[in-house]
């Protein structure tokens, strides 16, 4: 990291083929995250919110320009070092929850400690700390399909925390969720970013989320048009 | 080991899904091994009813006699050699003397082997105690198999005319009465032949103490060598029986690949359809930060697994229900006993270990390679398009 820069993005491009001509999702975007911010990419549909997470979280990587997180330049990773790099540093969080359908809740949290290997009985204790973040201990024996909305998205949240990661990085956390459940989301998430210091950086259109980010970069037609603390 | 954590609670946490794959490919398992095991009993009983009925441990040819050629018949005979004798004094070998005739049922006219044998052996199965004690009766005393006794209309207790040449080739006719109807699996012995007492017929043909060929008991070492005989073992006089049985097992190999395939078919198809309708789950996986290769190898195992699975429902519903069958049999259609060849009106299926062992090896080697296939094509996806369900 430099100088507490989470995540430095310089003369960012991103290009996805369209039949014989390609489309350009981002343009030239330029800008650095800070270690503990509560920041979001905020447009229209189309604007170039996802792709722009997607490469940040190293799903994708850019057509040109440089993206460094955690001092590791994405674009250059390999397969293997960009799953370790999102396997120890960044926690995401999807618009669909992605929860594991045949994993209880205690499974769909544990699951990327397994990945990192981490022993039985820390590894509970970390799952059984970061379902008591979101409120969910309750539930830890449920299926995804017994769980509300909110509280799949809760189960999320603690699946995406529970590996302390650096940064999380959430798709249109309440695309799917009324008010009540949104504002619960994100004051639980708000809480984590304040108790943690875990940087959050979301996509997003949802108003109800833009209230609350300390940050807001938008975006229009793949195009930083403001950037807002 | 987290893969085979993962792989096992994926397998768990599917419930039905897993369990309705897991006895369809137990059923395969059990079919193949039942159909590979039923052609295995069919040629053990071939083999053992052959010994028992017609070859025994081997038989001594007079160098003439040629069972594929019934002009050498006429010739096929001496007297038995000296070497042999207390051998056959001591019920270890049995004379058995050979000639062509014709007889005359219903006024028609048949050719017929006529076969002499002493009514005391017992190393051959045929019931040649019904000749004893009718052997210096006018009428000759004749035992024929059912084929034979179907064929020709033939009860126990008909009379026939038999018309045969005797060694001068002077011909002779007599009666002759059916004492004995044997059933048997080997129709070699049985269609086109009429069984009589040794002493009657050599007495018939003018050919005392001349035999055709001597049956040797199973187990008992043959003496080589002989002066005018060949001594044939089982191995040459099952050859024909052996051919056959190379060109069931070809035809067997052939019906094994094709259970196999349509076996593996319907997991291929399971695994490619469960693993493309997973492609969001895979996605996900990706995002937290599993590599190809892991989500590959997870996906692998878990059609192993599968395998596994299969095996061990196999054995607990297949290990009962073959165990059943091997002792009760498998009936064979009515008529099969016309095939020509040896067949039982049961077959009692063999399960060797090798069947057993190489069929479960085979079953979750192609399993694991038709988990594998489907896997990797689809963690080549960009995580991406994987986390939002897109095909590529």
């Amino acid at each position: 990291m430099d100088n507490g820069r989470l995540i430095a993005i310089s003369g960012l491009y991103k290009h996805f083929p369209m039949g014989k001509d390609r489309f350009t999702a981002l343009k030239n975007i330029s800008l650095s995250i800070s270690e503990g911010e509560f920041t979001g990419f905020v447009g229209p549909s189309g604007s170039g919110k996802t792709t722009i997470l997607n490469i940040i979280g190293s799903l994708d990587s850019p057509s040109s320009g440089t993206v460094t997180v955690l001092g590791r330049d994405v674009g250059t990773l390999s397969h293997k070092e960009a799953a370790g790099l999102r396997n120890h540093y960044i926690g995401f969080i999807f618009q669909t929850y992605n929860l594991l359908p045949v994993y209880s809740v205690y499974e769909n949290v544990e699951f990327p400690l397994l990945l990192l290997k981490m022993g039985a009985a820390e590894r509970k204790k970390a799952v059984l700390k970061a379902l008591e973040w979101v409120g969910l201990s309750d539930k830890i024996k449920s299926r995804p399909s017994q769980l509300s909305g909110g509280e799949c998205q809760r189960v999320a949240i603690a699946r995406a925390m529970v590996k302390r990661p650096s940064v999380v990085l959430a798709d249109e956390p309440t695309a799917n969720l009324d008010a009540e459940n949104s504002h619960h989301i994100l004051k639980t998430m708000v809480g984590l970013n304040r108790e943690l210091r875990t940087t959050f950086v979301f996509a997003t259109h949802d108003s109800k989320v833009i209230q609350y980010l300390k940050r807001k970069i938008s975006l229009i037609d793949g195009m930083v048009v403001s950037d807002e603390t | 080991m987290v893969a085979l954590k993962l792989a096992f609670r994926n397998l768990v946490g599917a419930g039905l899904r897993t369990w309705l794959n897991v006895f369809v490919l137990s059923l395969s398992f059990v079919v193949i091994i039942w159909q590979n095991g039923l052609i295995e009993g069919w040629n053990v009983q071939a083999r053992r009813d052959m010994i028992d009925w017609e070859i025994g441990g081997g038989q001594y040819w007079h160098e003439t006699y040629d069972p594929y050629d019934p002009f050498t018949l006429q010739d096929s005979h001496g007297p038995i050699p000296g070497e042999l004798i207390s051998g056959m004094k001591a019920q270890e070998l049995a004379p058995v003397l050979i000639t062509q005739a014709s007889f005359y049922p219903e006024g028609r006219i048949m050719s017929v082997l006529l076969k002499g044998i002493d009514p005391d052996q017992d190393i051959l199965k045929l019931p040649a105690t019904a000749l004893k004690g009718n052997e210096n009766d006018d009428v000759i005393p004749v035992m024929i198999g059912t084929r034979m006794a179907r064929n020709n209309r033939l009860d126990v207790g008909s009379t026939i005319t038999i018309r045969w040449r005797d060694a001068n080739g002077t011909f002779d006719a007599a009666e002759a009465g059916i004492v004995q109807i044997f059933k048997t699996n080997v129709p070699a012995i049985d269609n086109g032949q009429m069984w009589l007492p040794l002493n009657r017929l050599q007495e018939m043909l003018q050919l005392p103490g001349e035999a055709t060929m001597l049956v040797l008991k199973p187990g008992d070492h043959a003496v080589t060598n002989i002066q005018g005989w060949t001594f044939r073992n089982q191995q040459y006089l099952l050859s024909d029986i052996d051919a056959i049985i190379r060109q069931k097992s070809i035809g067997g190999s052939i019906l094994y690949v094709i259970l196999l395939a349509l076996a593996l078919l319907a997991i291929f198809d399971t695994q490619v359809l469960s693993i493309f309708r997973r492609r969001r789950e895979i996605g996900t996986h990706m995002a937290l930060g599993m590599t190809r290769f892991q989500v590959v190898q997870l996906f692998t195992l878990e059609g192993a697994m599968h395998g596994i699975l299969a095996a061990i429902v196999a054995a607990l519903y297949g290990i009962p229900l073959l165990s059943i069958q091997a002792v009760q049999g498998f009936s064979m259609p009515q008529g099969a006993d016309d095939y020509g060849l040896a067949i039982a009106e049961k077959i009692f299926p063999a399960y060797s270990t090798g069947l057993i062992l190489g069929t479960t090896a085979v079953v979750l080697v192609v399993t694991t390679i038709v988990s594998f296939m489907p896997a990797r094509k689809i963690a080549n996806m960009t995580p991406t398009d994987a986390i939002r369900g897109k095909l590529q």
